[in-house]
């Protein structure tokens, strides 16, 4: 009896302190250097990694991290960053630092990537989507390492996104030690897969596609956290992650529906965070009919957003104009959404020969995220829509959410509901991500679209510092999508989240996903 | 009884050999290249597929082709899952055993609620208890098991907050595995959680096992009922009346032991059913068993996995066939001898 | 005017017509024999009487909860799911598929199964020997699994479940088959037919068929529970029905997600499925005990 209830309080203590996090879907690697899937960057980046900079998360500011400060010159060709001297790797069972954090990692994690020589650029597979499509290859000359503490970049131009990307996502520093012991022992896959980084929380254990955990890193330079351990507990499922909400046993969900639900229960919280981000619904215009444009403005016409909006996002969201939400500087007014009309549609389906419908396939994401919460719903009514003018959709939305990316990315999709979150307040992640000729070859730009046009447009548009000159080329650009119709932009729609009301601290950021650091439990 | 044995012996290897032929076929007619579909290799270059091919004796004619497949399942080479690109026999011996934990649990939670109800019934033969347990038979054998199961969920984890409704344990816990089975791992460790990982994990078994038991739990009803029925209409029976036994003697006595083996030879049929249950349970309760692995396999197209799911799951149910057969015999003299037809 | 009776005749009612008499004894039984009939009835005139189609969006009405709920609307009497799609109208549509097309299903196996089992009762030796080892390992893989190999093979989609569950459910005919035929050429009669100079074929049609065809619609009921249960779960898992049919089982894993704001959406599929289950378990119990007082007067 008296083991049994000083047991019972030891547990008490273990699930006090620990937070059970539950994810809608698994990592793709453990280093977002590589991917820029929401999942992984929520499951790494903020939990696990630093950047040299980071972004404020109430006005999305660049602030100090890793950097304790930085200097640009006049001709914005040159960024140097001033280390901190006091961050420490996590010490795990698999690799103990012997030094703090220094130039040399920094230039190991930016080397990794740009430098196709480097004897870990390809280890991954050497891709680095988010650094290919903000082209980092051509913008960066150098990177020169002036002290133990202090580190240059030298760029070929002015780019008026480049601190932006450093504070991004992916931009995250990883140990040079470890690398190099990782060498020694003939094991240099296990970079990203057995992470080490600087992060308030160090890895555990993953067990493929069921749970990650992770402990606390003791020497972390904000201050350990509180908690004994940090689950994210990987539950596809929209309803079970509710119910497991519901039942206690899990603290924090990620996009949890039935959102009156939990307003009503007194012990959770529905919080959500306005960010930046637009679902749409996308064509492969490498595949026919879809590499007609006209066909793809047909479609555009039969969409009824409104009737999605209400259905899907259930009216808690802003219908998409164009690519960029209007809490963006870029964001252009008076660009138009198309109009619902079945007759237009028809009409050019007509003109581009399809006036007798087709069969198509449309792909819909197995996952929920922010800019779209029911891709299957969603799907079934653009599914009721086509079938308007003809079209019959076949859907396709039972992959589990990794092996649906990469397939999207190899392009085996004829279309596709996806959608995208920014990694930094700058607009030119929407556009070089999404549509750029360079991410059609990386795989984020799932629809293909290459058009030089565009691409001069978004290029001139880094060329300058100027706010007014880049929203002009913006507009023009959205303007071109609006005509050419790669994609037709659906919402823009908040993050949220919900927790029970013991877990103490802000947990969502603007940018960058979820965020684990300073978060307690009472 | 070295009949017997031979006799299931002669039985097993010939099953065997059915569901070996069977799952060699099914690389055949699963869509895509039977080679990738055999190993799991998808990303494999050309010269790793040669390399492959000549592993399995591809260029050879087919019964040397299902010989090699032989080969290598006997050394536990199942070829590597399409979607995680393990070992699909890592993959199974890491799912299996809590199938097993769920099921056996299941099957003795059947068998002790079903035949005494049943007995009970046959006892109460056209009673008012008997038509209560036909009834609730009735009820329990048609409600459809995923629909059960998320009421199960709504009410005794969601209204009442009772039990867990996912996994197998907290995941707070770490057990390091050993067996596989977590209870007997729980036991194992040296957590200083122990016992509180112990009752997290009963707590874990309880909605699910009540949901996968109760068809079973019903169908053993029927079967102890009617068994019972037949003893009890027998001459012995009769007769240790007519010599005055009281009704209850006679019930623990004499007919009780009778009907009890009459149910047993029946358990094994039941476990294939079982099992069917078992699977849709464990997508619905998140059980990391077998049964919801192979449900996702094939939303992956995962196909070297069903193959190996196939083998492992049926040879699984067909051992505790045979289990069974034996325990019936050991109890049961009559049935070693050789019948008509078996 | 009655015709009147020169002979004190006496009946001798066939099969058939025994079972129907001692079947309609029990009141529950004709009480699920009379649901049972209703859901055929549902399942054929689905498409004329229900209210509205079966996939029309009605965007004003989405999340509508049956009508004797304060917020309901009687013109949507079961209420909407989250599309707006009247839940009636779905669930008599999904009758014609989950309840009409386990009729079908177990029919073709049915006549499949009579067919292997009546020539396999006929052979004898290694062939009828490996035929049952060879049926003992078709039934000791789960049903599910059956089916979800027969599925990846196939591919997704209704059709493909169907011929699926078809064949899931053959051996066990295949098994009854064999054994009833083979007790009934056992029995004097044949023999007294096969002195006649009757050719084998021509016993089964007119000897033994009447004979054992309860038997077989008794199998035919517990197949055919198991039937709908099998096309309700393979709709669940997302393998059957493709994604806008009313099937019972689909609707419930769509409404799944709603669960906690529309629970309408979970409970009426199920009930649904138990409901047609349970008639079909009660006409089946009815006809296997109609057997059992037939055998025993």
């Amino acid at each position: 009896m008296l083991l049994s209830a000083c047991d019972s309080n030891e547990a008490l203590s273990l699930s006090k302190k620990s937070i059970i996090y539950c994810s809608e879907g698994a990592p793709e690697s453990f280093n977002p250097q590589t991917v820029t899937s929401g999942t992984t960057i929520d499951a790494t980046a903020n939990q696990l990694y630093n950047r040299l900079i980071e972004f404020n998360p109430i006005d999305n500011s660049i602030i100090p991290a890793i950097a304790k400060s930085w200097h640009v010159t006049r001709d914005g060709k040159m960024v140097t960053f001033y280390l901190r001297k006091d961050i420490q790797f996590h010490q795990t069972n698999y690799f103990s630092p012997t030094r703090a954090l220094n130039a040399d990692d920094v230039l190991f994690s930016f080397n990794r990537i740009l430098d196709d020589t480097h004897l870990y650029h390809s280890v991954s597979g050497g891709k680095y989507p988010f650094f290919q499509n903000a082209q980092f290859v051509d913008l960066i000359d150098n990177i020169e390492k002036i002290n133990d503490h202090t580190i240059r970049f030298q760029l070929s131009h002015p780019d008026s996104s480049f601190l932006a990307n450093i504070g991004g996502n992916s931009s995250v520093i990883l140990s040079k030690e470890y690398a190099d012991n990782l060498i020694t022992i003939n094991a240099m896959q296990d970079i990203d897969i057995l992470p080490i980084g600087t992060g308030p929380f160090k890895f555990k254990q993953y067990s493929s596609g069921a749970f990650i955990r992770y402990e606390p890193h003791a020497k972390y330079w904000r201050g350990k956290s509180e908690l004994k351990q940090l689950v994210f507990d990987i539950t596809p499922r929209d309803t079970g992650r509710l119910t497991k909400l519901l039942a206690g046993e899990c603290d924090v969900i990620a996009y949890p529906i039935a959102h009156k639900k939990i307003q009503q229960h007194p012990n959770l919280t529905l919080e959500s965070v306005t960010s930046f981000n637009v679902g749409y619904f996308g064509f492969n215009t490498r595949k026919p009919p879809f590499n007609n444009p006209l066909v793809r403005k047909a479609i555009s016409f039969a969409i009824n957003k409104q009737a999605i909006l209400e259905a899907v996002y259930t009216g808690q969201a802003e219908i998409a104009n164009g690519l960029i939400p209007n809490s963006s500087w870029a964001y252009d007014a008076s660009i138009m959404s198309q109009e619902y009309s079945i007759p237009k549609a028809r009409e050019l389906l007509a003109q581009a020969g399809f006036g007798d419908g087709f069969v198509m396939d449309l792909w819909a994401m197995p996952v929920q995220r922010a800019y779209n919460p029911d891709a299957v719903t969603m799907a079934k009514l653009i599914q009721a829509d086509l079938l308007k003018i003809g079209i019959k959709v076949d859907i396709v939305s039972d992959y589990e959410w990794s092996t649906f990316l990469r397939k999207v990315s190899e392009g085996e999709h004829q279309s596709v509901l996806l959608g995208w979150s920014a990694d930094h307040p700058d607009p030119d992640n929407f556009f070089s991500t999404l549509l750029s000729c360079g991410s059609a070859i990386t795989g984020s730009n799932r629809t293909f679209w290459c058009n030089n046009e565009f691409d001069q447009l978004i290029q001139r548009a880094l060329q300058t510092n100027n706010i007014n000159k880049r929203k002009v080329y913006y507009s023009k650009a959205l303007k071109l999508i609006n005509e050419e119709v790669p994609l037709i932009p659906i919402a823009h729609s908040k993050r949220y989240q919900a927790r029970a009301n013991h877990v103490k601290g802000t947990l969502l950021r603007a940018i960058g996903g979820i965020d684990f650091n300073g978060v307690t439990k009472n | 009884m070295l009949i017997f044995t031979l006799r299931r012996f002669n039985l097993f290897v010939f099953t065997m050999l059915l569901l070996t032929i069977l799952s060699f076929s099914l690389s055949f007619l699963f869509p895509g290249d039977q080679l990738v579909n055999l190993t799991g290799q998808v990303n494999a270059s050309p010269e790793q597929l040669a390399i492959l091919s000549d592993k399995y004796q591809q260029n050879t004619n087919i019964v040397s082709q299902y010989f090699s497949y032989l080969t290598h399942l006997f050394h536990g080479e199942m070829g590597y899952s399409m979607t995680s690109h393990l070992p699909i026999a890592t993959e199974i011996l890491n799912r299996l055993p809590a199938t097993i934990e769920l099921t056996s649990v299941a099957l003795l939670v059947a068998m002790f609620v079903g035949i005494p109800m049943g007995f009970c019934a046959a006892i109460y033969h056209r009673k008012v208890p008997d038509n209560l347990i036909l009834t609730f038979a009735m009820i329990g054998y048609s409600i459809p098991i995923f629909w059960l199961g998320i009421l199960a969920i709504l009410v005794f984890s969601i209204q009442l907050g009772w039990l867990p409704s996912a996994g197998q344990i907290s995941l707070l816990f770490e057990i390091e595995y050993v067996t596989g089975l977590q209870l007997i791992d729980i036991l194992l460790s040296d957590s200083e959680y122990k016992w509180q990982a112990f009752q997290d994990a009963t707590r874990h078994l309880i909605l699910p096992v009540i949901v996968v038991a109760l068809a079973p739990a019903t169908i053993f009803v029927r079967l102890a009922r009617s068994a019972m029925l037949e003893v009890l209409d027998t001459h012995y029976i009769k007769a240790a009346n007519a010599k005055g036994l009281t009704f209850s003697q006679i019930i623990y006595r004499h007919a009780m032991r009778n009907a009890i083996i009459k149910v047993i030879r029946d358990v094994g049929l039941q476990f294939a059913n079982l099992i069917t249950i078992a699977m849709v349970t464990e997508v619905i309760f998140s059980w990391p068993g077998i049964g919801r692995w192979l449900i996702e396999s094939i939303y992956q197209r995962d196909y070297t996995a069903i193959q190996g799911g196939l083998i492992v799951l049926s040879s699984f149910i067909f051992i505790v066939h045979i289990v069974t057969d034996f325990v019936y015999a050991a109890l049961n003299p009559l049935a070693r001898e050789p019948q008509h037809g078996a | 005017m009655a015709r009147d009776k020169i002979y004190s005749e006496e009946e001798f009612p066939t099969p058939l017509m025994q079972l129907w008499h001692n079947f309609k004894q029990p009141p529950v039984v004709i009480i699920g024999f009379g649901c049972f009939l209703f859901l055929i009835v549902l399942a054929v005139l689905a498409n004329v009487i229900t209210p509205y189609s079966s996939v029309e969006n009605h965007l004003d009405h989405l999340l509508l909860p049956p009508a004797w709920s304060d917020e309901g609307d009687v013109s949507f009497l079961l209420g909407t799911d989250n599309l707006g799609r009247d839940m009636l109208s779905r669930l008599m549509h999904g009758t014609s598929l989950t309840f009409g097309l386990s009729i079908i299903v177990v029919i073709a196996s049915l006549a499949i199964g009579v067919v292997i089992g009546s020539l396999s009762a006929l052979t004898s030796g290694i062939k009828s020997s490996f035929l049952n080892h060879f049926l003992d390992v078709i039934l000791s893989i789960p049903s599910l699994l059956l089916a979800i190999i027969i599925v990846a093979i196939l591919g997704p989609g209704l059709e493909n479940t169907l011929w699926a569950i078809i064949m899931v459910l053959i051996p066990q005919f295949i098994h009854i088959t064999r054994n009833a035929v083979k007790e009934e050429f056992a029995k004097d009669y044949v023999l007294a037919s096969r002195l006649d100079g009757a050719s084998s074929i021509r016993i089964l049609r007119y000897s033994i068929f009447p004979n054992i065809i309860e038997k077989l619609i008794s199998q035919a009921t517990l197949a055919q529970s198991a039937a709908i249960l099998d096309i309700a779960a393979l709709g669940f898992l997302g393998l059957g029905a493709p994604i806008p049919m009313p099937e019972w089982g689909a609707m419930l894993a769509n409404g799944i997600d709603l669960f906690y704001i529309a629970p309408w959406t979970v409970y009426l599929p199920g009930l649904a499925i138990l409901f047609s289950v349970i008639a079909t378990n009660l006409v089946g119990e009815g006809m296997r005990h109609a057997l059992k007082v037939r055998k025993e007067n």
